[in-house]
C-alpha cells in the first residue's frame, strides 16, 4: 500500500462504502500526484520571491578578467551582465561572458566525485573524504619515499590566491610540477615586452585615445587578451574620444573580426609581418624623419629593411608601406599592436618586438592614446611564469614516459585536445599510473583520469583575480559564489585546502576552506593602505569589495618611455619557416582561435555552437577556408569534403568559400573535433591542432601553430554546411548603407561617449 | 455609422503618422554600424534574456533559427579589396507594420508605446506575419522545444516560455521596460528616466554601438543620436516607419 496514506486510504474505503464505485476509484489512482506550495517562513538572506538579487563577481570564460553582475532569481542565476565599476568591462560583456550560465547548468556537468576501479572502464560514484583519502595516501607514500617531485599539477590559468594556493601546495610537497597551460597564451608578447622594454607584463593599449591603429594579425576585437576593454576603444575611438574618428588598419592573411572591422584590411604573406612593421619603421627613421638621440642605432638596426626588398618580402606594395608608415607618424596619437597568428610563427618574438618598436618611434608610450604600462599585479607575481609553453609540456610528456610522474592532477585544463598529436600528450599521460582530474566536464583529458573530484563552478566559488593585462593601474576583484553548489562539488580551493590537511600539511594550510583562505589573503591588501579602507575596519573593507565586485588603487605602471639596454642593435625580423616543402604542402595552414567557441573550451555550451560564427555565419561545424581563386583551381566549391595533410596528420573538413584569406593560405577554426566533452561538443567537425607539425618559436619554445604547411586532396564527397546567412551580397538593396569619412569629419556634439548613464532628474 | 466604418476610421486614426507621440513614450533604438563587430555579444544576451530555444544542428539546416537578433553579414568587392558589413537585425517595431495588418486573429498589435506586440496565447500559427515582414525577423515555433535539465533552472521567469504553433519577435526587452515602469511609479516618478531601461543586446554591446530610448524626450540620448545625419532606416523604400535607426557606416578613403 505505498503511496497510499492514511487519509487517502479512508477516502478509498469511504467512496467504495457509499457504492460510488470503481469509476471513482480509477479517477482517484489516475490524477496527478498531490504538489504541494511550501512557505518559506524564513527565507535566506537577500531572498524575496519575484525579486531578484544581482551579485557581482568575476568572469573566469577568458583569461580578461572582465567584472559581471549576475541576476539571481529565487537562488537561481538567470542573466549575466558586465559590472559597470569594473575597469575593463565597465558593465559590457562578449558573448562568451553571457553563456557562462550554461557552464553552471549544463546538463553534461559531473555530479559528484567519481573513481575507476582498477580492471574496469566505467566510472563508479564514490564520496569525497574516500577519493580525498584516496588521493592523499598515494601523495604521502610518494612524498615519504622522498619523491615529491613526481606529483605534478598542470592547470588551467589562475592568477589572484588560488594560483599562490596551488604553487604553494606544490611547493610544500617538494614538487617544481606546477604548471598552467592555456592554448592561445601569449607567451610571445610576453617575451617581447621583456627584450623591449624589460617589463615582465602585458601592457595596456589605450585604443580608446587612439586615432590610428595599426595591427598586426591581433584579433582585439575578438580572440585576442581582453576582447570587451578592446571593444569598449575601439567604439569610443570611432566615435572621436580623441577629436576625430578613430582609423584602424588590420594586417593578417584572413580577415578576422577585427578585420572586418577596420577601415583597412592588408594581406601580407603569412609570418612577414614584423618584417612589415620594420618596413613601415625604416620609413618613418629614414623618410618622415625621427629625431631621437639614437637615431644612427635605428639606422643601422633598419637598414636591411628598405622599402622595396620589405614590399617583396611581405607582399605588400610600397606605396602602401609608405603610406601606413606616413599616417601612424603623422597621427595625433597612432598606436601599433601585434598578436594572434603573427606572434605565433618561428618568428614570433622578433615580430612582436618589431611591432612594438613602432610605438617606441612614433613616441607613445605612456601617453594617452598609446602603450602603457601596468603595475605589477598585486597577488600572484610569482606564479606569472608557471604557464607553460609547448616545449614544457614536451618535457612533462617524456617525464611521464620515463615514469617519473606518479600523480599528476589536471584542474580544468584540456591539453589532450589542444596539443597536436606529434606532441603524444595522451599517450604520456595513460602512463601515469595516477591521474586526477578536477574538472566540471569529462573532455578529452579528464576522460584519462582515473579518479575525478569535480570542482565548482566559478559562479559557485570564492576567489580572486588581477586582470592581466589591467587598466594602467592596480585594479583586481573577488569573486563570490551567487548561488548555491548544484551538485555534490568542491571549490578547486577547498579540494586543495582538504588535501593538504589530510596529507599532513595542517601547519603550512591552516584554513579551513577557500573563503576563509581569501578572507587572510585579503587582510595584506587592507593593510596596504591605498585604497578603499576607509571603510572603517577590515570586515567593512572586505564586504565593501565584494559587494562592489571591484578593488583599485591609484598605483601605475613604470613611466619609463625608453628602450632596453642595448635592444635597438638586436631588432631584426628573419623570414619565417614553415613545416614540409612547398612542393608536397603547397598552402599554408592558418589555423585561427574560433570566435564563437575559443579554444574549444566553450564547445560544450550550446548557445555558443548555435551562436553563428561572426565572418561565415556558419553553426555546428568546422570548416576549411579557401579563397575564391584558390577554390577555383583545385575545382571546388562550398561543401565539398576536403582532406587536409600536413607532414604530421590528416584532418578532413568541408570547403567553406571565404572572400578575404590569401590565396596561398587556408583557414581552419579550432575549437571543433571533440571526442568528449558532452553532448553538444562531442563527435562534430574537427580538430586542426591535431595535425600542426612541432614548428617551434625560436626564443620561447612555444608552439608555432601558424607554420605548417598542407596540401588539400578532394574527398569526392558532399555536405551541406549548416549556415544561418542568407545571401552574401546586398545586390543593390542598399541594407548597410555608407558615407564617406570626408562627408563625416566630426562627429556630432554630444555623443563623443555614448555610454548609456542614468540621469537623475 | 456602420460597424465597418467605424473600424475603418479608428485603423486610419491609429495608421496617422504622430499618433504615439501623444502618448507617454515611443522606444527607439539607434544603431551605430561604424561601431557594430558582428561580435555576436547581443545575439547570445538576448537568448539568454527572452528564453529563446535551442533549435539544434538539424532545424538550423532547414532554415528555422531562433534568433530574435541576428547579424547579417554582406560582402563587398572581390580580394585583395574585400570588404565585409555587418548589420544586426532585430524587430524594427514599425509604426506601420505589416505584420499586424494580416494577422487574422490580430495577435500581433501596437501597443501604446509604439511596440510591435505578439500574444502568445492568441496566435494560431498562421505565419503570415512572417511572410509579410520585410525584415524577415519573426520566428516559428516548429516544436515544443527543450531545455535539458538543469539548463531549464537559467530560463528566465519574467519571459514566457514560447510552445509548439507560435510565432514569436523580439519585444525590444518588454519586461524590461515594464520593470521600470514599476521602479518610475514606486518611486513616484511620472516617468522612466532616460538610460533606466535597456534592452538585453543594448545593455552588453561592448562597443557601445546601440543606444535605446525614448523618442519623445528630446533630452534622451537615442533622440540626440538620431539626429545624428548618418541616420537612415533599412528598407525605407517599403514605408513602415520603423523605430530601429541606424547609423551608416562611415568609409574611410585608404591608399591601396
Amino acid at each position: 500500500m505505498s503511496g497510499i496514506d492514511r487519509r487517502d486510504f479512508l477516502k478509498l474505503a469511504g467512496a467504495g462504502g457509499a457504492g460510488a464505485g470503481a469509476g471513482f476509484m480509477i479517477r482517484e489512482s489516475i490524477k496527478h500526484p498531490v504538489e504541494h506550495l511550501v512557505p518559506y517562513p524564513s527565507p535566506p538572506e537577500e531572498f524575496s520571491p519575484g525579486i531578484a538579487t544581482w551579485y557581482n563577481t568575476v568572469c573566469t570564460m577568458c583569461s580578461a578578467g572582465c567584472g559581471i553582475t549576475v541576476r539571481t532569481r529565487e537562488g537561481r542565476a538567470k542573466k549575466i551582465e558586465g559590472n559597470p565599476a569594473h575597469p575593463v568591462s565597465e558593465g559590457r560583456l562578449c558573448a562568451h561572458g553571457q553563456a557562462g550560465l550554461q557552464v553552471l547548468y549544463n546538463p553534461d556537468r559531473l555530479t559528484g566525485p567519481m573513481a575507476r576501479t582498477a580492471g574496469s572502464e566505467d566510472l563508479a560514484p564514490i564520496t569525497w573524504a574516500a577519493g580525498i583519502s584516496q588521493l592523499a595516501t598515494r601523495i604521502r607514500e610518494i612524498q615519504s619515499s622522498g619523491q615529491g617531485n613526481s606529483v605534478c599539477f598542470l592547470s588551467e590559468g589562475v592568477g589572484g590566491h588560488l594560483g599562490v594556493l596551488q604553487k604553494n601546495f606544490m611547493e610544500q610537497l617538494g614538487s617544481t610540477r606546477y604548471h598552467q597551460y592555456d592554448f592561445a597564451y601569449p607567451h610571445t608578447l610576453y617575451s617581447a615586452i621583456q627584450n623591449l622594454f624589460g617589463e615582465s607584463q602585458l601592457p595596456y593599449y589605450d585604443l580608446a585615445n587612439a586615432d590610428y591603429v595599426l595591427s598586426f594579425g591581433a584579433d582585439y576585437l575578438s580572440t585576442w587578451i581582453s576582447p570587451v576593454q578592446h571593444s569598449l576603444g575601439f567604439g569610443r575611438s570611432r566615435h572621436g574620444a580623441s577629436g576625430t574618428r578613430g582609423q584602424f588598419v588590420q594586417i593578417e592573411p584572413r580577415m578576422s573580426v577585427s578585420g572586418a572591422s577596420a577601415d583597412q584590411w592588408i594581406a601580407a604573406n603569412p609570418g612577414t609581418e614584423g618584417i612589415l612593421a620594420l618596413g613601415i619603421a625604416n620609413y618613418i627613421v629614414n623618410e618622415i624623419g625621427y629625431e631621437g638621440a639614437d637615431r644612427q642605432e635605428w639606422v643601422g638596426s633598419l637598414a636591411p629593411y628598405a622599402l622595396n626588398t620589405v614590399s617583396e618580402n611581405t607582399g605588400v606594395s610600397a606605396s602602401v608601406i609608405s603610406h601606413l608608415a606616413e599616417s601612424l607618424a603623422t597621427a595625433q596619437s597612432g598606436l601599433a599592436i601585434g598578436g594572434g597568428s603573427a606572434g605565433n610563427n618561428t618568428n614570433g618574438v622578433d615580430t612582436l618586438v618589431a611591432v612594438n618598436a613602432l610605438n617606441y618611434l612614433v613616441g607613445n608610450l605612456g601617453n594617452e592614446g598609446g602603450l602603457v604600462f601596468n603595475p605589477s599585479p598585486v597577488i600572484g607575481e610569482e606564479v606569472s611564469g608557471a604557464q607553460a609553453t609547448y616545449s614544457d609540456m614536451l618535457e612533462l610528456a617524456e617525464a611521464a614516459r620515463d615514469g617519473q610522474i606518479q600523480v599528476l592532477i589536471i584542474n580544468q585544463t584540456n591539453p589532450v585536445f589542444n596539443l597536436p598529436e606529434v606532441a603524444q600528450f595522451r599517450e604520456a599521460i595513460e602512463q601515469i599510473p595516477l591521474v586526477v582530474s578536477l574538472s566540471s566536464f569529462i573532455d578529452e583529458t579528464s576522460a584519462l583520469a582515473t579518479l575525478i573530484l569535480p570542482s565548482h563552478t566559478y559562479l559557485e566559488s570564492w576567489g580572486d583575480t588581477f586582470p592581466k593585462p589591467g587598466v594602467g593601474f592596480s585594479v583586481g576583484a573577488i569573486s563570490q559564489p551567487v548561488v548555491s553548489p548544484l551538485f555534490n562539488t568542491r571549490a578547486t580551493g577547498d579540494i586543495i585546502l582538504g588535501l593538504a590537511k589530510e596529507i599532513g600539511l595542517s601547519e603550512a594550510f591552516p584554513w579551513s576552506d577557500m573563503e576563509e583562505y581569501l578572507k587572510q589573503g585579503w587582510q595584506e591588501i587592507y593593510a596596504r593602505g591605498n585604497a578603499g579602507n576607509d571603510s572603517g575596519d577590515f570586515e567593512a573593507f572586505w564586504t565593501d569589495v565584494v559587494r562592489a565586485g571591484i578593488w583599485g588603487e591609484n598605483v601605475r605602471g613604470s613611466d619609463s618611455t625608453g628602450l632596453a639596454e642595448g635592444v635597438i642593435g638586436t631588432i631584426g625580423v628573419a623570414l619565417p619557416s614553415f613545416s614540409g616543402s612547398s612542393d608536397d604542402y603547397p598552402y599554408v595552414l592558418h589555423p585561427f582561435v574560433s570566435d564563437t567557441l575559443e579554444d574549444g573550451s566553450a564547445a560544450n555550451l550550446p548557445w555558443m555552437q548555435e551562436l553563428p560564427d561572426p565572418l561565415t555565419s556558419i553553426v555546428y561545424g568546422s570548416w576549411v577556408e579557401l579563397n575564391p581563386s584558390t577554390a577555383n583551381n583545385l575545382n571546388l566549391e562550398e561543401g565539398d569534403v576536403v582532406e587536409i595533410q600536413s607532414p604530421h596528420g590528416i584532418v578532413t573538413a568541408p570547403v567553406f568559400i571565404y572572400p578575404a584569406i590569401m590565396p596561398g593560405v587556408i583557414g581552419m577554426p579550432i575549437g571543433q573535433g571533440h571526442t568528449d566533452y558532452g553532448r553538444y561538443a562531442s563527435g562534430r567537425g574537427t580538430n586542426p591542432i591535431q595535425i600542426l607539425s612541432p614548428q617551434l618559436e625560436q626564443e620561447t619554445g612555444d608552439l608555432a601553430w601558424a607554420a605548417t604547411r598542407v596540401s588539400i586532396t578532394a574527398t569526392g564527397r558532399r555536405v551541406n554546411i549548416v549556415k544561418t546567412g542568407g545571401l552574401a551580397r546586398e545586390l543593390g538593396r542598399e541594407i548597410v548603407q555608407k558615407v564617406d569619412a570626408e562627408e563625416h569629419t566630426t562627429p556630432i556634439a554630444g555623443l563623443s561617449s555614448i555610454p548609456v548613464k542614468v540621469v537623475q532628474s | 455609422m456602420s460597424f465597418m466604418d467605424t473600424l475603418r476610421t479608428r485603423w486610419q486614426e491609429y495608421r496617422k503618422p504622430g499618433y504615439y507621440d501623444e502618448f507617454d513614450y515611443a522606444w527607439t533604438m539607434t544603431i551605430d554600424l561604424d561601431r557594430c563587430t558582428g561580435c555576436g555579444a547581443c545575439v547570445t544576451a538576448c537568448q539568454a534574456e527572452n528564453n529563446i530555444p535551442l533549435v539544434g544542428e538539424t532545424e538550423l539546416a532547414r532554415g528555422r533559427e531562433m534568433q530574435w537578433i541576428r547579424i547579417e553579414r554582406y560582402w563587398e568587392g572581390e580580394y585583395p579589396n574585400v570588404k565585409l558589413n555587418f548589420i544586426p537585425m532585430l524587430c524594427q517595431h514599425c509604426d506601420a507594420a505589416p505584420c499586424e495588418t494580416v494577422c487574422p486573429v490580430s495577435a500581433t498589435y501596437h501597443n501604446q508605446d509604439g511596440l510591435n506586440a505578439q500574444v502568445y496565447n492568441r496566435c494560431i500559427g498562421t505565419r503570415s506575419c512572417a511572410v509579410y515582414c520585410p525584415y524577415e525577423v519573426r520566428y516559428f515555433n516548429y516544436y515544443d522545444h527543450e531545455w535539458p535539465s538543469p539548463l531549464d533552472q537559467q530560463l528566465n521567469p519574467d519571459v514566457s516560455v514560447r510552445e509548439k504553433g507560435v510565432m514569436e519577435k523580439c519585444t525590444f526587452c518588454i519586461q524590461r521596460i515594464r520593470q521600470a515602469k514599476d521602479t518610475a511609479k514606486d518611486d513616484g516618478r511620472r516617468r522612466v528616466l532616460d538610460g533606466e531601461v535597456q534592452p538585453a543586446c543594448v545593455q552588453t554591446c561592448a562597443t557601445e554601438a546601440m543606444v535605446f530610448g525614448d523618442r519623445n524626450d528630446p533630452q534622451s540620448q537615442v533622440s540626440q543620436s538620431m539626429n545624428d545625419p548618418r541616420a537612415y532606416h533599412v528598407l525605407e523604400e517599403v514605408n513602415t516607419a520603423p523605430s530601429v535607426v541606424y547609423l551608416k557606416k562611415v568609409e574611410a578613403n585608404v591608399s591601396t
